[in-house]
């Protein structure tokens, strides 16, 4: 079982009355309203936070790519990961990922990947996405019937820009190279790559499971909104007789850690209803062409299994910040409370989904830094130590070896010992 | 008009034929072919008449992601050759304009006239156009119809009728999704400097009440191509054929003579 920190770099200081003015989130929001100085203080404090969780004993620090979007100022994450990979020492540096669609020549990601994997000594995860809709079509201009057929041209110019041994020639719909020849190389002899999708689309869980790549169902509504599409994935992979191992699934949720749950009601309320409030795409979501029939087919079938405990009302209410904090937390959007809660809810959860990668979100909204610092040190040495009997028996191919090793032998010990010393009560929490 | 399957070199098509008399091809828009439509019937009083559903759209093939703007106007200019009655008349709307613009710069010796209908495939910098993939489906119907209380409903469409739950859904996606290869983010794949091209006599029909693409942009296609003229139809936006169906045919009459 492994843990990583992850949070969206939301800008903190928007009206209150962003959400009614200016109706998406994505896209089209002014960006005058940010201020860069804060903008800058922002990114500094998610570079505090996560050096913090690679000292608290996070298996990895998870960073992905968004555009033009007041929740997720990370236009490159290759940026944000080359600071982190040269200001830590043991954590993953998991990339979730590069938007292959948008880059041309897409070796520009071969050779960015390769120079983290190179500077933070093999620590690397690479992601390959196709980018929300926002971000590949709207931001950046890709007619988004081309989206998928460009991101599987540029990821096989990828894979064989690190792996071939001579220059070489590409001639690809998209990509036509004469002399191929990246430099450098990547560390990893096989970098991990994760695929993280959310959609649902068959064509990415086809991807995957051909190529045994890690899964990543990546939301922010937590276990009841995604439970039929996770369901429905491992259901895909399981009839193809595909590898069932939970480490090539990753997920994120919210937690709020604090001593107790009023505490936790007090520090985090405000913080989960600005980011609901600020995250709507407006008319940017869903545009067409950029899901396949087959997938909007699939999907439809789904749907009509009605296995969601969620119901559209719920889903309006949660965007709209009126859910009480309590509702957040029984709807699964947040796991709240005292770490002896948070550990239970988490564990039911990760069983329930079959997830081996949990990627933990400790910062949301415009939470205040500290309370995010005590919410990934609880985490660190409170909540994971606890959980990481999970899936022991199987191995984990999708973290970098180096990372695993160096989290093994450099994590704190105490709450290793402590949670070795804990270990037989772990059954009593456990269903 | 009757539905047919065919085949044009190769890609298994749908089309709707009927009529008798001057061979006209009708080229539908970014929507969705309009199937059976009154005003293909109008026509095919008057001409022999051939509607072929581009292929990506409903339930033609031969579309994906390679498929680009000359591979349209080839394809047009296959379907024409292998009609065997030499050049024919060419009506274009919306999207299907700059598909009929494309073929007639291309292959001129095929398209006798060139009638160009609320066409796309310009870019004025003054006058913007609007994300038609974006409005929401009130805004675009109030940009569609000069009056929305008097649209058609439904509209005319190739989508069968009594098709399973979902499948309108499905049939604009798909139809939508095409479209966005010649039309996202901007529809303008240069068919500006192929203008000039144009052999055939056209006429530039326009709604003048279109709140997708402003009158404007007729006026810039009649001044690119060497002859043409602009006809606005009043009390009709971006579908005239449907919304002043008599004054259509009256403009599409007179001028292919």
């Amino acid at each position: 079982m492994k843990f990583h920190w992850f949070a969206e770099v939301t800008y903190p200081d928007l009206p209150a009355d962003f959400r009614e003015r200016y109706r998406s989130a994505w896209v089209s929001p002014p960006a005058r309203l940010a201020d860069p100085q804060r903008v800058g203080e922002t990114y500094r404090m998610f570079l505090r936070l996560m050096q913090l969780a690679d000292q608290v004993g996070f298996d990895g620090l998870t960073v992905n790519e968004h555009h033009q979007t007041v929740i997720a100022m990370t236009p490159s994450p290759n940026l944000l990961a080359a600071s982190l990979a040269t200001s830590t020492r043991n954590a993953a540096i998991t990339i979730v990922g590069n938007s292959l669609a948008l880059y041309n020549p897409p070796t520009r990601i071969a050779e960015e990947y390769a120079y983290i994997d190179c500077i933070s000594g093999g620590r690397l995860a690479a992601g390959f996405v196709l980018g929300t809709p926002m971000d590949s079509v709207f931001a950046y201009g890709m007619p988004p019937i081309e989206v998928r057929a460009r991101f599987e041209e540029a990821r096989q110019l990828i894979l064989r820009a690190w792996s071939e041994p001579e220059p070489f020639i590409f001639n690809g719909q998209y990509n036509k190279l004469r002399y191929v020849n990246i430099w450098p190389r990547p560390v990893q002899k096989r970098i991990p790559i994760w695929v993280p999708g959310g959609g649902g689309s068959v064509e990415t869980w086809d991807l995957v499971n051909q190529h045994d790549y890690c899964y990543g169902h990546l939301s922010f509504s937590g276990l009841y909104s995604s439970k039929p599409l996770v369901d429905a994935f491992w259901q895909y992979i399981n009839d193809r007789g595909g590898n069932m191992n939970p480490h090539r699934m990753a997920f994120t949720q919210v937690v709020c850690l604090a001593n107790t749950e009023a505490e936790a009601e007090k520090e985090y309320y405000d913080a989960v209803r600005y980011f609901h409030r600020n995250s709507a795409p407006g008319n940017f979501g869903n545009p067409p062409g950029y899901t396949t029939i087959r997938s909007l087919k699939a999907a439809a079938a789904q749907v009509s299994q009605g296995r969601s405990k969620l119901t559209p009302e719920d889903r309006i209410r949660a965007s709209r910040g009126e859910m009480s904090f309590w509702e957040y937390d029984e709807k699964g959007y947040i796991i709240a409370g005292p770490p002896q809660r948070v550990r239970q809810r988490l564990r039911d959860l990760i069983t329930d989904l079959r997830i081996g990668q949990l990627i933990a979100t400790p910062h949301v909204g415009n939470l205040r830094e500290e309370v995010a610092a005590e919410n990934t040190r609880l985490f660190g040495l409170q909540v994971a130590p606890y959980l990481r009997d999970l899936w022991a028996d199987q191995p984990d191919y999708w973290t970098p070896e180096a990372s695993q090793k160096l989290v093994a032998a450099n994590a704190p010990a105490a709450p290793r010992e402590r949670a070795a010393a804990c270990a037989p009560q772990i059954p009593a929490h456990a269903k | 008009m009757k539905m047919a399957r065919e085949t044009v070199g190769g890609l298994q098509i749908r089309q709707w034929r009927g009529g008798a008399g001057a061979p006209l091809l009708f080229l539908h828009g970014f929507e969705h072919h309009p199937g059976d439509a009154p005003f293909l019937n109008r026509l095919a009083q008057l001409f022999e008449v051939r509607a072929p559903e581009h292929p990506g759209f409903g339930e033609s093939a031969g579309f994906d992601d390679n498929y680009d703007i000359i591979d349209v106007a080839l394809h047009y200019r296959r379907l024409i050759e292998s009609w065997r009655k030499g050049p024919v008349d060419v009506v274009g709307h919306c999207l299907g304009g700059m598909f009929a613009a494309e073929l007639a710069a291309i292959s001129p010796h095929l398209v006798r006239k060139l009638i160009l209908v609320d066409a796309y495939g310009l870019w004025l910098d003054e006058q913007p156009l609007p994300d038609p993939f974006t409005l929401p489906p009130k805004e675009l119907e109030r940009a569609k119809w000069c009056d929305p209380g008097k649209a058609p409903i439904p509209e005319p469409s190739a989508l069968e009728g009594g098709s399973e739950p979902g499948a309108i859904g499905i049939f604009r996606a798909q139809n939508l999704g095409t479209a966005t290869k010649f039309m996202w983010p901007i529809p303008d794949r240069g068919l500006v400097r192929r203008l000039p091209y144009i052999c055939a006599s056209t006429l530039v029909v326009h709604g003048e009440a279109d709140g997708l693409i402003p009158l404007a942009y007729a006026r810039a296609l009649a001044e690119k191509i060497p002859d043409a003229r602009v006809s606005i139809i009043r009390n009709a936006g971006h579908l005239p054929m449907i919304e002043a169906e008599a004054e259509f045919i009256a403009a599409v009459s007179q001028f292919l003579g």
